[in-house]
């Protein structure tokens, strides 16, 4: 487990294989979430996850990968594109400047 | 990647002729190869996309929930693609998804980032249970249209 300070994310990646589909459609209801929070959000290809990241949101299934691309960026693994408690807690976080557990 | 290039029409996106209100679908793998197909008969893909969508099922689902999953294909298949297209297939009887019961498919094929207005759209869709409820149950084109029309407060 690592800690996630909310108050300190600015840039958020929503990481997927392609970058075609559900990245996209989780990546914008994300923007549209966070947009009063002055965080940059962005989908990108599970392998060139920018390393100015602050947080990635990605499917269970990429996490791994995602962690080996980028080892020193908390990787929040999701099961549900939307709806998702894990993405939740850390939408939350950032709204509040809180802290959670990822 | 910039969200903020041209967007297509709606309807040069998602062609009249790539509504299917009417479809039945054996099962998963079927379903996604009728969406690869109209991608196809849209002009946006090579057959070997279709292939990728299919792969691309087994490593990770697209099942996005209210019944909607949304096939396509990987990085790796993206030079498959032609055009920005997508697809919307609706099975009345339900699909089998991997446990989930999938009754709308929206397939989708990407070379740019021409699809994004539409697929945020989807996703407001899909977080309103009246719309999405809608959409699944949509029989007419002009019905997935109003649904999938870009809301003018988007940004």
């Amino acid at each position: 487990m690592t800690t996630l300070d909310g108050s300190s994310v600015k840039k958020l990646i929503v990481a997927c294989d392609a970058g075609m589909g559900s990245s996209v459609m989780l990546a914008s209801t994300l923007k549209k979430q966070l947009a009063k929070n002055g965080v940059t959000v962005e989908h990108s290809p599970v392998a060139h996850i920018p390393s100015d990241a602050d947080v990635v949101v990605t499917q269970a299934g990429l996490a791994d990968r995602a962690r080996h691309v980028v080892p020193d960026i908390p990787v929040v693994p999701f099961q549900l594109f939307l709806g998702d408690p894990a993405v939740a807690k850390v939408v939350k976080a950032i709204q509040d400047g809180s802290t959670v557990e990822v | 990647m910039s969200d903020e290039e041209a967007q297509k029409p709606l309807t040069d996106l998602l062609a009249p002729a790539s509504i299917r209100l009417d479809a039945v679908a054996a099962d998963r793998d079927d379903a996604i190869r009728q969406a690869g197909a109209a991608l196809i008969e849209a002009g946006a893909v090579d057959p070997s996309y279709v292939d990728a969508m299919v792969e691309r099922e087994y490593s990770v689902s697209t099942y996005v929930g209210e019944g909607v999953a949304i096939p396509h294909g990987t990085l790796a298949g993206k030079d498959a693609v032609t055009d920005d297209a997508i697809v919307v297939l609706r099975f009345p009887a339900g699909v089998d998804w991997g446990g989930n019961v999938v009754s709308v498919a929206v397939g989708i094929a990407a070379k740019g980032n021409g699809h994004i207005a539409l697929l945020s759209q989807l996703a407001t869709v899909l977080l309103d249970p009246e719309k999405a409820a809608a959409l699944r149950d949509a029989t007419s084109a002009d019905a997935v249209y109003e649904l999938l029309a870009s809301d003018e407060d988007d940004e």
